[in-house]
């Protein structure tokens, strides 16, 4: 897949649209994937709040967290999280995240 | 791409002793059916329309006999007398790393297995039986695409294909638990877990606890409406996927049925109840026994076979008319052509909405989304895959449906990304979301 | 009995000994035992493989391209018709005209489907591309085999080109792709069982 620039830094992605080295993410790359990937024109706080949860999750402990995780530490309720991401937590808010593509039938 | 070179430089490693590892298992695999196979195809090229991937890309590559040849011109040049005399007049080539090389792309990267040219060989081919074969000898030569392999391998570790810990688990279902109370205003509504002797072991595709838990609570809802005895297992056996059935290491697929076949012996249920997932259904269903070697001293069913029984039996009462969007439905290719269940999910569709429309074609005939196959693990496919799924997509938009229902999470993922690829607007659910939007709350 | 009708007889017997050795062959690799529960009746799957299942219209394959599949057709009934003749004509059986008419009719229909499906073969180049010298090979000798029949028909002296040339196609018969004579059967048996276990055929609804 074609790579994002950001910051004039140019950063590759897989075919799936994942950062390809997921230590390279910062926020200004989230903003730009979510147009990309998610056609988000705009991030809300309530964006944030999910993508940063799942972000620190990830640096801690290497995996993307349990959608309840999110639900109960965002307060965001579950079927918010849905519209918030059209692709879902797994293919929309992991990927704004920086995190590669979870394993299983995702 | 890391992964793509972990593949490519395996295969530059190849040693004379790998290539006959791999013919040895392929050999191994073969029965008389197989044999008679190889022995049939008469390159008629009228399988080229019956593959979505040849659909959508008509490539001499996407043929499915094409895909065949490659695998049984090696079958020529090292198990037939006329491939070792006359392998020019035959077709017969040797399994060098240029033919493994084609066997991957072939047979990970252009087939989900779906056995729809199955269907429409002239002679009556079923050809996934011999793409099975080749994936499982690459799968000995080391060369499963990573990713794939990566899934199998969560299962072979983890107890389940996702990784999901136990605690993570349990706390998923009580919080569906707590949800599905509030849901129903039923303090009684439970997710029972570990339930000895329950009557139902329910399992799920770790995708719903992970990201999609509403299906679960939908499931649960319907068990919940027909008062059902069942249970889910804390640990070990509440996964149904096994991608096993898709890297074809049968060992592999072996152990990690076992996990199911154990869980049933732990917890004494009768009948083993599988969630709403093609492959995980024909993997338990269908192939498990065979790879245990060994029947089951249970039943294995389909939830969609129950929710019909309860349609059927009057255990639970459905208001169609609280779906009344467009309807139509999805049929996964492990569920319906290689599973044999068919009308059931038609028969509760029709029950728990006004406006049901079919897709066509459907049932045997249906086109696979794309995603089947193991080929939503494979990341290097993607494209393939979107495209292939474009059949599907021209389905969907041709029923003219708002909601699309597929009884496959599989399916559901790569459909909800045809959704966005091909703009489809339209809903994906499973059939237990459907009724359980539907089910009238039982007095 | 004349020299060339004893070398049909003879490669007949070797194309039918060489497909039994093929068969024989085959079947070492031994039958699958299966453990799971069958949903459906593999023998019912198998009648419908072999009746219902068959019709033009149950498979997409067919109903996408009749123009292939018509040409198949009659290009098989031509072979056997030319089968047909030259039983009759190694046994000295006389032909009413009437059969002698329908024969001409069905091998002109060989002739045309055998050869149309070759020129098939080689303009389209997905199909050439699926092709190796064997579908060539056995394409022009069965349809050589018709046209030499129909030929036959009207001038009995081309019996000994006919029979050269039936000699050649009965040699090579088990050794290419034609020996899907006997093999389209074992194959659709399985696909039958198979589907037929399964619960998927005979379909419903």
């Amino acid at each position: 897949m074609s790579p994002v620039v950001c910051n004039g830094q140019s950063v590759e992605l897989s075919e799936e649209g994942f950062l390809v080295d997921p230590s390279l993410w910062n926020e200004e790359l989230a903003v730009l994937l979510a147009k990309a990937e998610e056609g988000l024109d705009q991030l809300t706080d309530d964006h944030w709040s999910v993508i940063r949860f799942i972000r620190g999750h990830f640096v801690a402990n290497n995996n993307a967290p349990m959608v309840r995780s999110i639900c109960k530490t965002t307060g965001v309720p579950l079927k918010r999280i849905y519209e918030l991401f059209p692709s879902g937590p797994a293919k929309g808010a992991c990927k704004l995240a920086g995190l590669p593509k979870p394993d299983g039938c995702v | 791409m890391p992964e793509l070179d972990e593949l490519e430089s395996r295969l530059d490693a190849l040693t004379e002793a790998d290539f006959q590892q791999g013919l040895e298992v392929f050999r191994g695999k073969l029965k008389k059916a197989e044999a008679s196979y190889l022995n049939s195809c008469v390159h008629c090229g009228l399988c080229a329309s019956s593959c979505h991937y040849h659909r959508m890309d008509s490539t001499l590559e996407n043929i499915p006999a094409h895909k065949l040849e490659l695998i049984s011109s090696v079958f020529k040049r090292n198990f037939t007398t006329m491939g070792r005399i006359a392998p020019g007049l035959v077709g017969a080539k040797p399994f060098d790393r240029e033919m493994a090389k084609a066997w991957i792309d072939a047979v990970f990267g252009r087939c989900s297995l779906c056995g729809r040219c199955s269907i429409n060989c002239t002679i009556g081919i079923a050809l996934p039986k011999i793409f099975r074969a080749a994936r499982a000898a690459l799968g000995a030569m080391g060369l499963v695409p990573p990713d794939l392999q990566a899934t199998v391998d969560n299962s072979l570790l983890h107890g389940n294909n996702m990784a999901v810990t136990k605690q993570d688990w349990v706390e998923t279902v009580q919080w569906i638990e707590e949800e599905l109370q509030l849901e129903t205003g039923d303090p009684g509504a439970k997710l029972p877990l570990d339930k000895q002797g329950a009557k139902f072991l329910f399992t799920v595709n770790p995708r719903e606890p992970k990201f999609f838990p509403l299906s679960l609570q939908a499931s649960a809802k319907v068990f919940w409406a027909a008062k059902e005895d069942w249970t889910l297992a804390s640990d070990g056996g509440w996964d149904l996927t096994n991608y096993g059935l898709f890297n074809c290491n049968d060992e592999q697929a072996g152990t990690i049925t076992k996990h199911l076949v154990d869980a049933m012996a732990r917890l004494g249920c009768k009948t083993l109840v599988i969630g709403e997932c093609g492959h995980g259904y024909g993997a338990a269903r269908w192939e498990g026994p065979e790879w245990l070697r060994k029947s089951y001293p249970f039943e294995v069913k389909s939830i969609l076979e129950l929710m019909d029984e309860y349609v059927r039996d009057g255990r639970i009462q459905l208001d169609p008319s609280k779906n009344t969007a467009p309807v139509t439905l999805h049929d996964p290719c492990n569920l319906v052509r290689h599973g044999g269940i068919c009308e059931a999910q038609r028969r509760v569709l029709r029950k728990a909405t006004t406006n049901f429309t079919e897709m066509t074609p459907n049932r045997v005939e249906n086109f696979c989304c794309g995603g089947g196959g193991g080929q939503l693990a494979m990341a290097r496919y993607k494209q393939r895959r979107i495209q292939s799924g474009g059949m599907k997509a021209e389905q969907i938009k041709a029923s003219g449906a708002k909601v699309v229902v597929a009884p496959c999470h599989n399916c559901i993922d790569q459909l909800m990304e045809l959704n966005k690829e091909y703009q489809l607007n339209v809903q994906i659910k499973t059939v237990a979301e459907m009724v359980a939007e539907a089910l009238i709350p039982n007095p | 009995m004349e020299p060339l009708h004893l070398g049909v007889l003879l490669a007949g017997a070797w194309a039918i000994l060489t497909l039994v050795f093929l068969h024989l062959n085959a079947k070492a690799y031994g039958k699958r035992t299966l453990y799971s529960k069958p949903a459906g009746d593999s023998v019912q799957g198998v009648v419908y493989a072999f009746t219902k299942g068959m019709a033009p219209w149950a498979k997409e394959s067919v109903r996408m391209n009749l123009p292939s599949y018509a040409a198949g057709m009659v290009f098989h009934a031509g072979v056997f018709t030319a089968f047909g003749l030259l039983f009759a004509a190694i046994f000295g059986l006389e032909l009413p005209p009437s059969l002698v008419f329908l024969a001409r009719i069905l091998t002109v229909g060989g002739v045309l489907g055998g050869f149309s499906l070759f020129g098939k073969r080689i303009f389209k180049p997905q199909l050439r591309g699926l092709s190796c010298p064997d579908d060539f090979v056995a394409n022009l000798l069965s349809s050589l085999f018709v046209l030499l029949a129909l030929t036959w028909t009207f001038s009995p002296a081309l019996a000994g080109v006919w029979m050269s040339e039936a000699i050649l196609l009965l040699v090579y018969a088990p050794l290419g792709k034609i020996r899907h004579c006997f093999f389209f059967f074992t194959t659709r048996y399985h696909l039958g069982a198979f589907f037929g276990r399964r619960g998927t055929f005979p379909p419903r609804a």
